[in-house]
């Protein structure tokens, strides 16, 4: 995966390129809006992460100026501002996606997956999940680890299943707020934590091997091996 | 924009100015009439009074020149008839003979020597005894019969008889009469006529200062950006309508710098922000010693909460200058509640609290949805951070005509009084919290940035209510509500 990375801030640029490399893209980096054109006419990217403050011009220009160009890759924008610009929303509905600085590597991540995978065709909708031993059945809204079933909420098989989605990834706690409840907000107690563990106390039963585990200071993941 | 056509013409200022315009313009001219009427109508009588103090005098003449023989009656009479056909005023009359003017002699002792006119002429004599008539000087008599009165001149011949001409005042009376139907029809125009031209000018002018009330109205509730209508006139409601658009123009490049800062601000703080917590989660990866990880994941959490902080101090800033800026959409309380209380119920039963939601039904409100998320996150994590175990947290939601009102309320041990004063103020907070002091402020901003408001109070039994009102829509729904959020500030 060809990655263009345009970031002007050098601390930014140098942990986002070693941790996108880390994760298996081939980052090639541009401090300005000027390299960043020239580096997209000379070859193709599957994806761009482009920051919205550059110090030659705005970012959503040089987006928009690499659309007429024949840019085809998603763009996910990353900014530091407050407010959500309009011509923002206008790109974020043409399928790219948008961040807001400070955000977890892992949130940078997924959200990167969840274009490259919008962008190639869509594979149909799997109606069964499977993870090791433990399988939902998304369209009865059934979970069972080892043949036997789960007892879940409707709320727990919605997170049990976002975690299964990601196995092997791992997840945020705003990741899950987002997708799980829909909202963005910062909580100032532990109430995602508190869910996981019961989600936890019935999917890894006395005797069996965990599966959802606790990345310390990043957040949870579904092992899948 | 037209003029509110909900609103009665009969309540507009327009109405009432163009009504006492049009008293005052009535009264006038009205004087005016009344004074020439009175003029005309003296001018009129001194006319025939000195027609009549003539013609007697050339029949007493008459009188005394003709003998007293059986002609004498004929050739006065004849004299008396010709001088009737030139009286001032007349008017053709239906009939052939003549009843506006008589000549009457009576003879010393007072009886009836001579009559000219129609009837015989003993009613005329007897109420002219009845009058005391000088010489010269022509009277009213009213005659039984006649609904006018006759103006009567009188002469003394030397032989003691009494020559009498008398002239009806009907035709006099009639000029007159005419004379004021026509004033009136004429007074009754212009009045009219007055009244529709200051209406329309004064309803024209005060159509403008409409336009402009509705336009400032707007102006605030939903963008900085739109001005009040200007016309091209140089007039007092053009100069108001420029002056409004200059101080618009300077709140708007006030509250654009206000943004800028904040956006500055935001800018200069999360860029390293971003750095720091980039470099942390990169170390996290690589070390797997589980003591040295401790410090590094407290940090990454030191950081997020200071980046929330970052975030609902400004919120907090820009709300209290009016400045907070909102995404509007349709949300259904009632829902979001629902999906709040499920996230949060977990962490409450963990810790030996009940919440209970009471609600009846979708409340829809047009409001911004993940500011509204905040701001109840903010409200459960301080129930959750405060309450002490085994207490209830109630929750109620009611949906007015076009208000939302949220209550919570909890039977824990409630506010400090101290506390309780400033608590909107930033940084004010409990004696054992361990927030940032940002929560409540923040409440009231998200409630005052969608025009709504907050409360807060101790219950009677003790515990703590916070009661949050929220408009179901940014824009007044009626005029009335305008006036009143006007007539309050």
């Amino acid at each position: 995966m060809r990655l263009l990375l345009v970031e002007d801030e050098i601390d930014i640029q140098s942990f986002l390129r070693r941790s996108l490399e880390e994760s298996g893209y081939q980052v090639e980096v541009a401090s300005d809006g000027k390299t960043a054109q020239r580096l997209a006419a000379e070859s193709s990217f599957d994806i761009l992460i482009v920051d919205l403050g550059l110090p030659d011009q705005d970012g959503i220009s040089l987006i928009l100026r690499l659309r007429q160009l024949g840019l085809r890759a998603p763009v996910l924008i990353l900014s530091a501002r407050r407010s959500v610009d309009d011509r923002v929303r206008g790109l974020e509905q043409g399928g790219d996606d948008y961040l807001t600085k400070p955000f977890a590597l892992a949130e940078l991540l997924a959200r990167l997956r969840n274009l490259l995978k919008r962008n190639s065709s869509a594979a149909g909708e799997a109606t069964r999940l499977r993870v090791l031993d433990l399988e939902l059945d998304l369209l009865r809204r059934e979970a069972s680890r080892g043949g036997q079933v789960l007892q879940l909420t409707q709320q727990e098989f919605v997170l049990l299943e976002y975690l299964c989605k990601n196995a092997g990834r791992v997840v945020t706690r705003s990741m899950i707020l987002d997708k799980v409840w829909g909202m963005r907000i910062q909580p100032d107690t532990n109430v995602v934590d508190v869910h996981i563990y019961r989600l936890r106390g019935k999917v890894d039963g006395a005797g069996q091997q965990p599966l959802i585990r606790t990345m310390r200071g990043v957040g949870y993941v579904l092992k899948d091996r | 924009m037209s003029l509110k056509t909900d609103k009665p013409p009969m309540r507009s200022a327009a109405w009432r100015i163009s009504l006492w315009a049009t008293l005052a313009f009535a009264c006038g001219t009205m004087v005016v009439f009344v004074f020439l009427q009175s003029f005309v109508a003296g001018d009129i009588q001194r006319r025939s009074d000195a027609w009549l103090s003539g013609e007697v005098e050339v029949l007493g003449d008459v009188a005394e020149r003709t003998p007293k023989d059986a002609l004498y009656g004929r050739v006065v009479g004849e004299v008396a008839e010709l001088a009737a056909r030139e009286v001032p005023n007349k008017e053709a009359s239906e009939t052939a003979s003549n009843d506006s003017v008589f000549f009457l002699q009576s003879g010393v002792d007072g009886s009836l020597k001579l009559w000219v006119g129609v009837g015989n002429g003993q009613d005329h004599l007897k109420a002219i005894r009845a009058t005391e008539i000088p010489p010269d000087h022509p009277t009213d008599v009213r005659v039984p019969g006649f609904r006018v009165p006759f103006r009567v001149a009188c002469l003394r011949a030397d032989d003691g008889s009494h020559i009498y001409l008398g002239l009806s005042e009907r035709d006099e009376l009639r000029v007159l009469r005419s004379l004021r139907l026509r004033f009136f029809l004429l007074w009754l125009l212009i009045v009219l006529l007055g009244f529709g031209i200051v209406f329309l000018t004064t309803r024209r002018m005060l159509s403008h200062v409409q336009k402009i009330t509705e336009a400032a109205s707007r102006i605030g509730h939903s963008d900085l950006i739109a001005r009040v209508p200007t016309t091209k006139r140089n007039d007092e409601v053009s100069h108001l309508a420029l002056t409004l658009n200059r101080m618009l123009d300077r709140i708007e490049s006030s509250m654009h710098q206000l943004h800028t800062i904040t956006d500055s601000l935001a800018h200069d703080l999360r860029s390293p922000l971003t750095a720091i917590r980039g470099k942390l989660e990169m170390s996290l990866s690589t070390i797997t010693d589980g003591e040295q990880i401790d410090p590094i994941v407290s940090v990454i959490d030191e950081l997020d909460r200071l980046t929330d902080f970052l975030n609902k101090s400004l919120d907090v800033a820009e709300a209290k200058a009016d400045a907070l800026r909102l995404t509007r959409s349709a949300v259904d309380l009632n829902e979001l509640l629902r999906v709040m209380i499920d996230l949060y119920e977990p962490s409450m039963s963990e810790r030996g609290l009940r919440v209970s939601l009471q609600s009846s039904g979708p409340v829809r409100i047009l409001a911004d949805a993940a500011l509204l998320h905040r701001m109840v996150a903010n409200l459960l994590d301080n129930e959750l951070n405060h309450l002490p175990a085994n207490r209830t947290l109630t929750i109620q939601l009611r949906g007015k005509e076009d208000t939302a009102s949220l209550i919570l309320e909890d039977d824990g041990p409630g506010f400090d009084s101290e506390v309780l004063l400033h608590v909107f103020e930033r940084r004010v907070k409990g004696r054992d919290s361990s927030g940032h002091g940002l929560g409540l402020a923040f409440v009231d901003a998200v409630a005052r940035a969608h025009g709504g408001s907050v409360a807060v109070s101790n219950r009677e039994g003790g515990g703590a209510r916070i009661a949050i009102t929220l408009p179901a829509s940014p824009e007044p729904s009626s005029h009335s509500q305008l006036l009143a959020s006007s007539s309050s500030n």
